[in-house]
């Protein structure tokens, strides 16, 4: 059956079948379904995505952590570690354009799933496996999660206090930004194929995704030998470049590009010809003091009064926006960044919308699926089986 | 072939974000004419790391040198209405167009969001920019360090426990910026595949915040749903347990440790401490006390004492514990996976010579990603591209 293309966005007509579980895969299913793309998730109780148990909801089907990752896409329950559920599985990428994984490295040919296996049936697929060390080589066997992935792939060693143990960023970081790095290779194999009829095997590294991010600091040492630690906030080519406090425990980022943008701080913190900070040069010499005069500049002051005031002046200035700021921002609201979907209950929320504003993006109208909730249109619709054959497969226990 | 080697694109960048989205293209085989301001370039050829050698100083910056692998210079002042009217004749010839200059600067160049698709109706037009399209006044000015604060992830680094210490900036310099053109990039070739079906090309407006706030989508979703509550706790992001970075004889490593499984691999490497003896097995996930965690980590302190961070990584992993390196550029060029995956590519430039280049995060086994020419010198293709645009070449 031909893919339903009712919400439109450059992705209509795309089939996608994802095997992933926690974060990174779904996200990079999440991008495909929030481009218009039919999502299908296998999923079965025997082998679930842990992020379906939320200790607080107690409900798979309410799992908190999995609504977030997983809106606009469908679920069909189809046990993979049942022959008959791996034909049925296989039956259903004859008829995809994409599959996601991100199980561990050689699982999925241990189910019959490898890629080869999935290219015999359908030549033209795009496979998307993911590993936090890529699909094989010496430390492949190796796994993780995100934070693990920030170490190894070299970011957590740069973010800390100057002169301590470095800390690294928050500990959330790294499974989405791997997931869209994997999303986009799969979009420029997908648009291969579509141009040529030709599919291909692609294997992401968790680990090189976070190299990725910091690739000029490595190239430091490939060229000079340089080998970068943590340093707070400090920046080579940028002072003041930092966190300062305010009023009420907020806190607010100022970071100083030019020698234009500093006149414009200095002249608002009644420093305006200090030649101790006329240059760059002289602004990282004598950092500390600087640092020091500005959050004592910055503590008596209302972050977002502060914040408006070095903005009008030209001083790139922003609060460092914590949990309720981020709810009620303003901004975020009037751009659509939080669409108010319809959840299988019929109820609604917001969730965290697409990125970006496309001219013909597509419409983001449903929250997460109930696990199986989509069997029937997987097995029925598109696979083509009678109700009596559906019964059978349930019966058996393969499918619910 | 090359996925992307019939592709003409245009480059407007002047900054991190939107060269990053154009090499991302370019590595796949897609022709990125970057149009450069005539005397200095690109303003990323002014920022370090410098490499040594002879040239010029605007040839000799290695972000530049990463940031356009395989792309063509042509100098051309777009701030002269001159330069303007050859970017109108040069769009009859390309595919995409990327900028990342501030909102309102395309319109001033002839190209403006809202009305572009009348007279160039296949193009595809990608803006990043800090805050997107319509920006307010007080979001005008931006840099990396604060849109990283702007979209939640500045206040939770490090995260809870840190509170009489400022929040920090992300890792590297640009990292807000390499996240936002991988958005361009990924939202680019979506584009195209819809292209080839309608033949109409349509304006991506990437606001780099809302790239940012997304990648946070797994907490951010529960936040905005009301399903966690809001705070100004610096923890709000953070998971518990006793995962973190540790020293060890060499250097540091980081674990995660949330399961039975990590327990039982934990107890295993360990001895078996008297402390652990009538533990559950699920304390990890039910029983997480401050006591507990403090005496997990101190054992796990004494473990890594004698060990080094690839030892410790490989002992810990065979009992089925996440436990990893925390690496540093060196160890990066030194590890047996990134060799084995070939991450690390020679290149070899003009001026900079011949070094080893970060390349990309995915093999492909059709179409792989490949830096086949250095980044451009200012302007060393005027002559062939100018003439190839304005049709008058090959």
């Amino acid at each position: 059956m031909m893919v339903d293309r009712k919400r439109g966005g450059p992705l209509a007509g795309v089939r996608v079948v994802e095997l992933s579980k926690v974060w990174a895969g779904p996200e990079t299913g999440k991008h495909f379904a929030f481009m218009g793309a039919e999502v299908i998730r296998i999923e079965s109780l025997g082998s679930l995505d842990v992020t379906r148990y939320d200790s607080l909801t107690g409900d798979i089907n309410k799992a908190r952590g999995f609504h977030s990752v997983n809106p606009q896409k469908l679920s069909a329950q189809i046990d993979i570690k049942a022959k008959e559920g791996v034909a049925l599985v296989l039956d259903l990428l004859r008829e995809a354009d994409i599959i996601v994984e991100n199980l561990r490295p050689g699982a999925m040919a241990r189910l019959g799933l490898g890629y080869e296996a999935v290219k015999a049936v359908n030549p033209g697929i795009v496979y998307i496996s993911m590993g936090m060390y890529g699909n094989d080589g010496p430390l492949a066997y190796q796994t993780g999660y995100a934070p693990c992935f920030n170490a190894v792939g070299g970011l957590s060693a740069l973010v800390g206090y100057e002169g301590q143990a470095p800390t690294g960023i928050n500990i959330r970081y790294a499974d989405s930004t791997y997931g869209s790095a994997a999303a986009y290779a799969g979009l420029v194999a997908l648009l291969h194929k579509r141009r040529t009829g030709v599919g291909q095997f692609v294997d992401v590294s968790a680990v090189e995704a976070m190299t990725s991010m910091v690739a000029d600091t490595v190239i430091d040492y490939t060229l000079n030998g340089v080998v970068h630690g943590c340093d707070g906030n400090r920046h080579p080519d940028m002072a003041p470049h930092g966190v300062y406090p305010c009023q009420d425990d907020d806190w607010i980022s100022i970071a100083v590009p030019s020698d234009a943008a500093w006149e414009a701080l200095a002249a608002a913190m009644g420093l305006a010809g200090d030649p101790r900070f006329g240059s760059l040069a002289g602004r990282k010499a004598n950092e500390a003091e600087l640092d020091r005069l500005i959050a004592d500049w910055t503590a008596t002051r209302d972050a977002r009064e502060l914040v408006a005031d070095l903005q009008a002046r030209g001083v790139a200035a922003g609060k460092s926006q914590n949990t309720i700021d981020m709810i009620s921002d303003q901004l975020l609201w009037e751009r659509g960044f939080y669409p108010e979907v319809a959840e299988p209950d019929g109820s609604s929320r917001p969730i965290i919308g697409p990125s970006w504003k496309m001219t013909r993006g597509a419409e983001i109208s449903d929250g997460a699926p109930n696990l199986g909730q989509h069997t029937a249109y997987v097995l029925g619709d598109i696979l083509g089986l009678s109700p009596d054959e559906q019964q059978q497969l349930a019966a058996a226990g393969i499918t619910r | 072939m090359s996925a992307l080697s019939t592709y003409r694109v245009l480059e407007l960048c002047e900054s991190v974000g939107g060269e990053y989205c154009g090499k991302l293209l370019s590595d796949f085989g897609a022709d990125v004419i970057k149009i450069e301001r005539p005397g200095s370039g690109s303003p990323t050829r002014g920022l370090g790391p410098f490499g040594g050698g002879e040239g010029a100083a605007q040839e000799r910056s290695g972000l530049f040198a990463y940031l356009n692998t395989n792309k063509s210079s042509v100098a051309l002042d777009l701030a002269s209405d001159a330069g303007v009217q050859a970017l109108a004749g040069l769009l009859e010839h390309v595919d995409i167009v990327i900028d990342d200059h501030a909102d309102g600067w395309l319109k001033r160049a002839g190209l403006d969001p809202a009305s572009f698709a009348e007279k160039w109706p296949g193009l595809v037009l990608c803006s990043v920019t800090p805050y997107g399209q319509n920006t307010p006044d007080d979001r005008r000015h931006a840099e990396d360090l604060t849109v990283f604060h702007s979209s939640g992830w500045g206040y939770h680094t490090p995260g809870g426990g840190y509170d009489a210490l400022p929040p920090l900036k992300g890792p590297g310099r640009f990292l807000v910026s390499y996240e936002s053109g991988m958005e361009a990039a990924m939202c680019i070739v979506a584009a195209l595949y819809e292209r080839e079906e309608t033949g109409k090309g349509q304006f991506i407006d990437i606001a780099m915040n809302e790239v940012m706030a997304s990648r946070a989508d797994y907490v951010l979703a529960q936040f905005i749903a009301g399903e966690m509550d809001v705070s100004t706790s610096r923890g709000a992001f953070d998971l518990g347990g006793p995962a973190g970075i540790f020293p060890c004889q060499d250097g540091y490593i980081y674990v995660f440790m949330a399961t039975p499984q990590h327990w039982g691999a934990y107890l295993q490497l360990t001895g078996n401490p008297d402390w652990a003896r009538d533990l559950p097995p699920d304390w990890l996930m039910k029983g997480l006390t401050p006591e507990r965690i403090a005496n997990c980590r101190r054992d796990l302190c004494a473990w890594l004492a004698t060990k080094g961070k690839d030892e410790a990584a490989a002992e810990a992993q065979a009992l089925g514990m996440t436990l990893v390196p925390v690496n540093d550029a060196r160890d990066l060029l030194a590890s047996p996976q990134y060799v084995h995956r070939r991450y690390f590519a020679e290149v070899t430039h003009p001026v900079l010579g011949t070094a080893l280049y970060p390349t990309v995060p995915y093999r492909m086994s059709e179409t792989p990603a490949r830096i086949a020419s250095p980044a451009p010198l200012l302007g060393q293709h005027n002559a062939e591209r100018l003439a190839v645009l304005e049709g008058k070449g090959a």
